[in-house]
């Protein structure tokens, strides 16, 4: 059990910030705390991508000294991806601010339930 | 030889530099869409021949695939990017004298990433590179969508945001997934490797993928924001998302279903998918009374009838299915041109206000017709070509069960007919209520619908123009093989 949870913990733990995020986007009313979903919807995905190429006891894939393996070194291609992704996290979430600051200047409240000019 | 990096790279370049032409003066930013995009549609005219020998495959870094990011302007690609260069060329003329208030040059600008988004997805043979494009997409038309800065624009743009960005996680924990099975992000390795791995481990990467990519290119249950996306944007932007972006939407589906995982058991479940969209969608637009979302859910039944095509998956269906991207794009184009200034003259989107339009805006109105007859299917139009091949393809697949979607799908054709009639009829045979002055639309927006009825009755009449590029790029979709050989060598 223990052997099973120190093995997949990173990917439990991913996927439970996956579902925390989707869960909040879902359940919410108020904007920002829809934002803050889309965050950690974000930051799971991240950390999955990240676990994906991780080893155990391994070191950052530079070759500091001539006698380092790269059996032991973790992947640098999730690495780039995660570096990308963030960047892109972030402009989504800046983008999703400002849109929240002029739904707010329009109707005055960031309730979802009070903002539905429009419908099926 | 013309290296196809540039398709990209110039009008990033010109999107960059936007800004710092607004410095010489304000007058020429908004010429920069218009030339970044002519220049797009003369390489991708100079590709052509090329392409449809070899894909033609640029390494960005300089090594051999799989390593590095690589670009493949095969078919395909090069059809999808003629498209987007064609439509985005027109809309852009369209917009010198549509788009006059607000932050032009925030619009130009992420106009021309929206594009630039739009090429690099149907040009890229990386699929992660896929998902930075597709992003640059996406966050490009969310902020377009609001750019009127109106009550309805922001809170679809606000929608469309929170879906988009499940849609776009959903799809980076997919290819995450991919890339632990093997090691590797670029398709044709991925493509090559595929029957090694078991087939429950492949079906989750793939159902994470066609969810996060379904929801851009608006398969039925994941559509909710199209509606009001569509229709709360500026009339050119309705015109570009409905052209083009969900059109790259499909695209991606159909790269992903058909070269990189080959799954022939996920064919049928397509064709569903699409038959219900297309139903769905048709019933709803039936149903409308405002004109832009009624196009809106009409663009919906559309990609239902490309969605299940591609699914037929013979090389009648798949050139089909692309043949009706090329309808669909040119025809619903037209139809948001036409419509956004009519609604800019009438300031109303109800079809009720359109009556006697007809007299007063006799080109745009003709535009508007001409779009709807296509759509319907009508000769010469070209969407009776590309309608003609589905069901065609879907005939001679000689399966009972086909014929009963076919049924279907001309029961769709009917209701897409009896909506767009509704509206002819109110342009040209009901009298105006309120006599006003209305003038008809400007030059500049003439133009551009000029250009674009006659591409639609030229490929109708002669369907030969396109049909070679079709059939490579069926061709190219359906032997997966010569795919991954002509990148991997």
């Amino acid at each position: 059990m223990i052997d099973f949870l120190s093995h997949y913990i990173y990917y439990i733990g991913a996927f439970g910030l996956i579902f925390i995020g989707i869960f909040i986007i879902l359940v919410k009313h108020n904007l920002i705390k829809v934002i803050i979903g889309i965050s950690i919807l974000d930051t799971g995905v991240n950390l999955f991508l990240i676990s994906v190429g991780y080893i155990s006891d391994g070191t950052a894939p530079i070759f500091s000294s001539p006698d380092m393996k790269a059996e032991n070194m973790v992947d640098p291609v999730p690495q780039a991806l995660v570096l990308t992704a963030i960047v892109i996290g972030v402009a989504v979430l800046a983008l999703a601010l400002s849109l929240a600051i002029k739904l707010y200047k329009h109707y005055g409240t960031l309730n979802l339930r009070k903002i539905k000019e429009m419908k099926w | 030889m013309v290296n196809p990096v540039l398709l990209i790279a110039v009008p990033l370049g010109l999107a960059f530099a936007l800004p710092l032409f607004g410095f010489i003066s304000k007058r020429i930013e908004k010429f920069i869409p218009v030339l970044g995009m002519s220049f797009n549609l003369v390489i991708s005219l100079l590709l052509i021949p090329k392409a449809m020998e070899n894909p033609i495959i640029v390494s960005i870094g300089g090594g051999k695939p799989p390593f590095y990011i690589n670009l493949v302007a095969g078919p395909v690609g090069i059809l999808f990017s003629l498209i987007i260069a064609v439509v985005g060329l027109l809309v852009s003329i369209y917009s010198l004298s549509y788009i006059k208030k607000g932050a032009t040059e925030k619009y130009h600008m992420l106009y021309l990433f929206l594009l630039v988004g739009a090429t690099g997805v149907v040009l890229t043979g990386d699929i992660f590179n896929l998902f930075v494009f597709w992003e640059i997409l996406c966050i490009s038309s969310y902020a377009l969508v609001a750019y009127t800065g109106e009550k309805s624009g922001v809170e679809s743009a606000m929608k469309y945001l929170i879906q988009g960005a499940i849609g776009s996680s959903l799809l980076l924990i997919g290819i995450g997934m991919l890339y632990g099975l093997f090691g590797t992000l670029n398709m044709a390795d991925i493509a090559q490797n595929i029957d090694s791995v078991s087939s429950i481990s492949i079906f989750v990467p793939l159902v994470f993928i066609i969810t996060g990519l379904g929801v851009e290119a608006a398969v039925f249950p994941l559509n909710a924001w199209l509606p009001d996306a569509h229709s709360a944007a500026p009339s050119s932007i309705s015109a570009i998302l409905s052209g083009l972006a969900i059109e790259v939407g499909v695209y991606a589906i159909a790269r992903v279903v058909f070269t990189i995982f080959g799954a022939e058991s996920f064919f049928l479940f397509l064709c569903f998918l699409g038959l219900l969209t297309l139903l769905i969608g048709e019933m709803s637009a039936f149903s409308q009374n405002n004109l832009k979302r009624m196009l809106a859910y009409s663009s919906i039944g559309q990609i239902g009838l490309i969605v299940f095509a591609l699914g037929i998956a013979t090389s009648y269906g798949v050139a089909g299915g692309l043949f009706q991207i090329i309808s669909h794009s040119l025809s619903k184009a037209l139809l948001f041109l036409s419509v956004g200034y009519i609604i800019y003259r009438t300031s109303s989107m109800d079809i009720s206000s359109f009556e006697g339009i007809g007299k007063k805006m006799p080109i745009t109105s003709l535009a508007f017709t001409i779009g709807a007859f296509s759509l319907i299917g009508f000769p010469p139009f070209v969407g009776f070509p590309s309608k003609f091949l589905i069901v065609q393809a879907a005939l001679a697949k000689g399966e009972i069960l086909f014929v009963v979607f076919i049924a279907f799908i001309l029961i769709g054709t009917v209701i897409e007919a009896a909506y767009f009639f509704r509206v002819v009829q109110a342009i040209y045979f009901k009298k105006e209520k309120n006599n006003s002055e209305k003038k008809e639309a400007p030059i500049a927006a003439i133009i551009p619908m000029f250009i674009l009825a006659l591409l639609i009755i030229g490929i109708g009449v002669y369907p030969k123009l396109v049909t070679d590029i079709l059939d490579s790029a069926a061709s190219e979709f359906l032997k997966r093989a010569d795919f991954i050989r002509g990148i991997l060598g």
